[in-house]
Parts: C-alpha cells; sequence; structure tokens
C-alpha cells in the first residue's frame, strides 16, 4: 500500500491545523467565559431564542464579559470544521484533483444553503 | 436557574466522561451528553440537542485532529461520505426545529437501541477480518476505485499497518445520510452509524472507521449547530462546559482508543446503549402516556 502522495500530505496536514487551533482557541475563549461567571454565579434563563448580536458581542469581549466569550467561542467552534472543508477545498485546487474538488465544493454547498434556510427560510 | 459552582463543575464532569467514551467508541460524545442533559439535568431536549450538537464538534476537533496526525482517518473517504451526512444534518436539523419534545426521546431510544445491537453483532469482526487480510483482499467497487479510496494505518494494539481497500460506496452512501439525519435530528455526529456503515458495508477496519467518523461528526454536527445557532436555540452558558469537558474527555480518549481491542469497545458500547435507551424511553413515554417505568438511576 502505497504512503500517501503530496497532494494528500498537504490536505492531512492543513486538515489537521485547522482542527488542532479551532479547538484551542475555542477551548481558551469558553474556559474564559466560565472563569469570568464563576466569582459570581448568574441566574441564568432556559427560556429561548439565546442570541447576541455580532456588535454587542465585539463590545462584550472588549470587557471580558462571559456571555460575548461564550457566544465568540460557540461561532468560532461551528466554524472551524466549515474552516477545514474550505483549507481541503483548497489543497485539492491546488492539485487539481477535479473529483474531490467537486466533492468538497458539494459540502460547501450544503452549508451555504444551511445558513441561507436558517437564515430566511425557517420561521 | 442558577449558575452555581457545583452545577458547572458537575456538567463539567459529566461531559468529561462523555468525550472519554466519544472518543473510545468514534461517537462525539453526543450520544450521552443528550440523554446526560435531559434525565440528569432535566433540561429541555431542544436544548440539550443544540448543546450537545456543539460539543460534538468540540470533541471532532480534540479526537479528529489526533487521528488526522496519525493518518489513521481516511481523510478521502470522509469527504466523500460529508456530502451524504451534510445533506442528511440539514434534513434531520430542520425536521427536529417542528418536532414535540416526546416523539424525539423514543427516536433517540430507538437509535441507541439499533446502535447497541450493531456493535454487539460486529464485536469479534475485526480482529478475525485483520489476521485473514480479508480488508487488504478485498476488490474495491467503480467509486472507491476511481477516487483513490483505499488506505492503511498502523495499529499499535496489534503492532503492525493494517491496509484496507474500501468498497460498498452506495450503501455507505445511503447509510451516511441516515447518520447525517439522526445528527440533525438528535443531537449526536451520527458516528455510530457512520462507523457501522464503514465497518459493516465498506471494508473499513473499525479503527480507521473511528478515525474517518471522527472527522466527519464535526462537519456534520456543525451544520445542524447552524441552524440551532441561527433559531437562538444554543444556550452558551450550558455549552460552555460541556464543550470544555468533552474536549478532554476526547483528548484523553483518543490517547488510549488505539491502544484497546475492538471486542472490547463493542462490548463496553453494547451495555451503555442499552442503559441510555431505557432511560430515554421511559422518559418519552411519561411525557406522552403518563406510564413511569421503574427508575434505573438514570
Amino acid at each position: 500500500m502505497p504512503a500517501p502522495g503530496n497532494n494528500d500530505r498537504n490536505v492531512y496536514r492543513g486538515v489537521h491545523r485547522v482542527l488542532e487551533w479551532g479547538m484551542i482557541i475555542s477551548t481558551v475563549l469558553y474556559g474564559l467565559g466560565v472563569a469570568r461567571a464563576w466569582p459570581h454565579p448568574p441566574w441564568i434563563s432556559l427560556q429561548a431564542p439565546f442570541a447576541l448580536s455580532l456588535p454587542a458581542a465585539a463590545r462584550g469581549l472588549i470587557h471580558l464579559d462571559a456571555t460575548s466569550l461564550m457566544w465568540t467561542a460557540t461561532v468560532l467552534l461551528i466554524l472551524t470544521p466549515v474552516a477545514r472543508v474550505v483549507v481541503a477545498f483548497i489543497a485539492f485546487w491546488q492539485e487539481r484533483d477535479r473529483r474531490f474538488l467537486a466533492i468538497t465544493g458539494a459540502v460547501m454547498a450544503v452549508l451555504v444553503l444551511t445558513v441561507v434556510l436558517g437564515r430566511f427560510g425557517l420561521h | 436557574m442558577l449558575y452555581s459552582h457545583s452545577f458547572v463543575a458537575v456538567l463539567f464532569a459529566a461531559a468529561v466522561v462523555a468525550g472519554f467514551l466519544g472518543a473510545l467508541l468514534g461517537v462525539g460524545g453526543g450520544i450521552f451528553i443528550v440523554p446526560a442533559l435531559v434525565l440528569g439535568f432535566q433540561l429541555p431536549v431542544k436544548i440539550a440537542v443544540a448543546a450537545s450538537l456543539v460539543s460534538v464538534i468540540a470533541t471532532s476537533n480534540a479526537g479528529g485532529s489526533s487521528y488526522v496526525e496519525h493518518h489513521i482517518t481516511n481523510v478521502r473517504l470522509g469527504m466523500f461520505l460529508e456530502v451524504a451526512t451534510t445533506l442528511g444534518a440539514l434534513s434531520g436539523s430542520v425536521l427536529a426545529l417542528y418536532l414535540r419534545e416526546w416523539i424525539m426521546l423514543a427516536l433517540f431510544a430507538l437509535m441507541l437501541l439499533y446502535m447497541a445491537w450493531a456493535a454487539f453483532t460486529t464485536r469479534h469482526l475485526d480482529d478475525a477480518r485483520i489476521a485473514d487480510g480479508g480488508f487488504a483482499d478485498a476488490r474495491p467497487d467503480r467509486a472507491s476505485g476511481a477516487l483513490a479510496l483505499a488506505g492503511h494505518y498502523h495499529d499499535d494494539a496489534l503492532g503492525r499497518e493494517v491496509a484496507y481497500v474500501v468498497n460498498g460506496s452506495a450503501p455507505g452512501m445511503a447509510i451516511s445520510y441516515l447518520a447525517g439525519v439522526s445528527s440533525g435530528l438528535l443531537g449526536v455526529g451520527g458516528g455510530v452509524l457512520k462507523v457501522s456503515a464503514m465497518n459493516r458495508f465498506m471494508n473499513v477496519p473499525m479503527k480507521a472507521a473511528v478515525g474517518t467518523s471522527k472527522m466527519m461528526i464535526g462537519i456534520t454536527a456543525a451544520v445542524g449547530s447552524i441552524l440551532f445557532f441561527l433559531a437562538g436555540l444554543i444556550h452558551f452558558f450550558i455549552v460552555a462546559p460541556v464543550a470544555l469537558g468533552t474536549t478532554a474527555g476526547a483528548t484523553l480518549g483518543t490517547k488510549v482508543m488505539n491502544r484497546m481491542r475492538s471486542a472490547v469497545l463493542k462490548g463496553l458500547f453494547t451495555v451503555l446503549m442499552l442503559y441510555l435507551a431505557y432511560g430515554m424511553l421511559a422518559r418519552a413515554l411519561a411525557l406522552r402516556f403518563q406510564l413511569h417505568l421503574p427508575n434505573l438511576g438514570s
């Protein structure tokens, strides 16, 4: 059985790095968020929706607000596997592997459809 | 409710256990997180499903990066099957936004029962096939050959390189779609179905299937997470200790997994699945019919 070619080495390396950094950054932000909530335990509501706007999250991050830290960690965590698909897409593009370019492109199309449906289509 | 120190600590500890078991068994841990949040913390099932989906991504990142680094993951195979799992996850999470709680609980219990059966009936399959070279001698199907999906990895427990040829692409894709539906609908990574599809129908050894599944569950859960996030169902204060715990547990579990024999993993898995299925089914029956089954501690 042959060892992975240069193409696959690039894909493996890129995928590994994205997953690792996604894990590290979101873990640090979640840890900070929990640490900020720890000294004065807040009352939390279980009544949805749980939402925070991007400007509010950005303002909260400056003050290390617990909710903003956790919101940012969640967004980054969700984006990590998305970034992994994009990185793989670029690696396959560089290697001109058309079949896998089409396959990763199809996955990206499903992700775009998900965002469109979530934002505009399900209310 | 008060976000007390004991609440956060117990939530974190439960997530560590879920992440550890998830990594050992190639699943995202959601299969343990959802019952823990619903049965142990009395949280609404949709909040539990949303939190679980995010934690599944965390375990996928933690476990997946290690499996990718050691080439246990078959990245090409994973990407191929992700077309089906992401489409399935989109269907499942749309459905989840509208389904009643007791139906989701009953479906969860059914999925657990299937997983227990699938793990138990294949628990000795791998060792025998690796020993007689069955994984390497199979014929690839058309899609597998064209996409170069064959792979190999080093098995630490057996102390040898294990090569395999991939076939059964059509049933693999179909089951991967169902795995995606289960992910979006029930807050799991769908890893057990994916591992089962690869191991049972696609001639992929258990550990390569686990590593590949681990990478795939992240993007599968991301699809559901995006929908739940946009619907405002992700509770950040619940997700934080759960994601931290599952990451820690998954990192530890991944280190242990490649040293254990498949049969041991699957036996452990079967018992856990049966126990959790009972708890979820009991909760569904209580909600829908006010029928109270004996409590077995869940």
